[in-house]
């Protein structure tokens, strides 16, 4: 088990929506939802690739007149269904997505990167290339959203989630992965299997 | 991360409902017909602070753009001042039209007079267009993606853009540039095809 592929969801159950609005909350531990105990890292002997992101979508509509729209609530009047939320990878304190000024920005909108993705919301963006998490590296994922309106005073389960989809890379693994990093080609299971196979071949 | 996979997106929102960085301002949020906006420094919706161009040691590729399928919507992107998408005649276009690469994908399909029917939930919006081959945006140009709505936006009226990108930085922007002058295509596969060439070379 030295390639492993995981996933994380984050649901936002329970936690004060209006508390959310404008400000990066972490999946891990940002104290809203489920989390877990301590900051995302990665051992010396582990290299992380993630592979897939996605939260919760929003819809751009011109009607105002509608309270829901397709499992997503709007606030009467309101031309957004959903919670206009971004999502954002971050490794130890560098923000991976940036505006084309250069500016960190608040990542990847959900409208882009759905999670769920459904026949609606199929999704316009794919995380290629991966993002690597190299050994000693802590990373994080923050979700920040706008519309708390489309959101239950106290946030409904299903109403918010994101979604993180990676490969672990632990052991003998981890150290392929950078070997591979350094020789620029891309890590993904089937480069790892293939550096194996080219050492044994060398034998 | 010398290859960023990077993402744009702009609203422009009734309400002006604030996001993060510079907003429009209420009350500047309608849009005349046939009237190309800036995405990035247009005034309306979230901007960001300069205009979008790539350093000498950058290289951008533009893979995606995508726009509200509702009210006519249409999306340009311009290198330094030359509009990427252009009629057979060599004229003036709007771009993309939503309806062909829609944001986001599954979108409802809009109505009578391309207005948006957000009750209609049996209808899907799917992509017809696929930006293949990309657009490059070579060391030291600038970029700009425009939007555009046939009908006009009512301050009433919510719609979005999307741009998907890989930038290239440092030595991998070298490579990029290397690989467009061996005419190769530039993405992260060659970029790492050509490192893997130069390692290999290096070893012999």
């Amino acid at each position: 088990m030295a390639m492993r592929s995981q996933v994380y969801e984050w649901d936002c159950e329970g936690a004060t929506a209006s508390a959310l609005v404008g400000t990066k909350t972490s999946i891990f531990i940002g104290g809203a939802g489920n989390n877990i105990t301590k900051p995302a890292e990665t051992s010396a002997t582990q290299f992380i690739v993630i592979e897939d992101v996605g939260v919760t979508p929003s819809e751009y509509l011109s009607d105002g007149s509608i309270t829901s729209y397709r499992g997503l609530k709007l606030a009467s009047g309101n031309e957004v269904a959903g919670p206009r939320a971004y999502l954002q990878v971050t490794i130890n304190t560098t923000d991976y997505f940036l505006d084309p000024d250069g500016i960190g920005s608040d990542g990847v909108p959900g409208t882009a990167a759905p999670y769920p993705k459904t026949t609606f919301f199929q999704g316009n963006f794919n995380l290629y290339p991966d993002v690597y998490v190299l050994p000693g590296q802590t990373f994080d994922v923050g979700v920040t959203l706008y519309n708390s309106s489309a959101l239950s005073s106290t946030v409904d389960k299903g109403e918010l989630q994101a979604f993180v989809k990676y490969t672990l890379y632990d052991g003998p693994d981890a150290l392929i992965a950078n070997k591979l990093l350094e020789m620029g080609v891309s890590v993904n299971p089937g480069n790892v299997d293939w550096y194996k196979r080219s050492l044994l071949a060398g034998q | 991360m010398a290859m960023r996979s990077q993402v744009y997106e702009w609203s422009i929102i009734a309400g002006n409902s604030a996001r993060g960085r510079a907003s429009g301002a209420a009350g500047t949020l309608t849009l005349a017909a046939d009237t190309d906006l800036s995405i990035f420094i247009g005034g309306k919706g979230n901007n960001i602070t300069k205009p979008a161009e790539t350093t000498a040691t950058q290289f951008i590729v533009i893979e995606d753009v995508a726009c509200s399928p509702q009210l006519e919507g249409a999306v340009q992107v311009r290198i330094n001042t030359t509009d990427y998408f252009q009629n057979p005649d060599v004229t003036d276009q709007a771009g993309v039209p939503g309806l062909a690469s829609p944001y986001p994908r599954g979108a409802p399909l809009p109505g009578a007079a391309g207005v948006g029917n957000a009750t209609d939930v049996s209808t899907s919006v799917l992509p017809s267009f696929t930006l293949y081959p990309s657009i490059y945006v070579l060391p030291g140009q600038t970029f700009d993606v425009l939007y555009r709505s046939g009908v006009g936006l009512a301050a009433t009226d919510a719609v979005a853009c999307f741009v998907k990108y890989t930038l290239y930085d440092g030595p991998d922007a070298l490579i990029a540039n290397k690989l467009l002058e061996m005419g190769i295509t530039v993405n992260p596969n060659n970029v790492d095809w050509y490192k893997r060439s130069l390692l290999e070379g290096g070893m012999a």
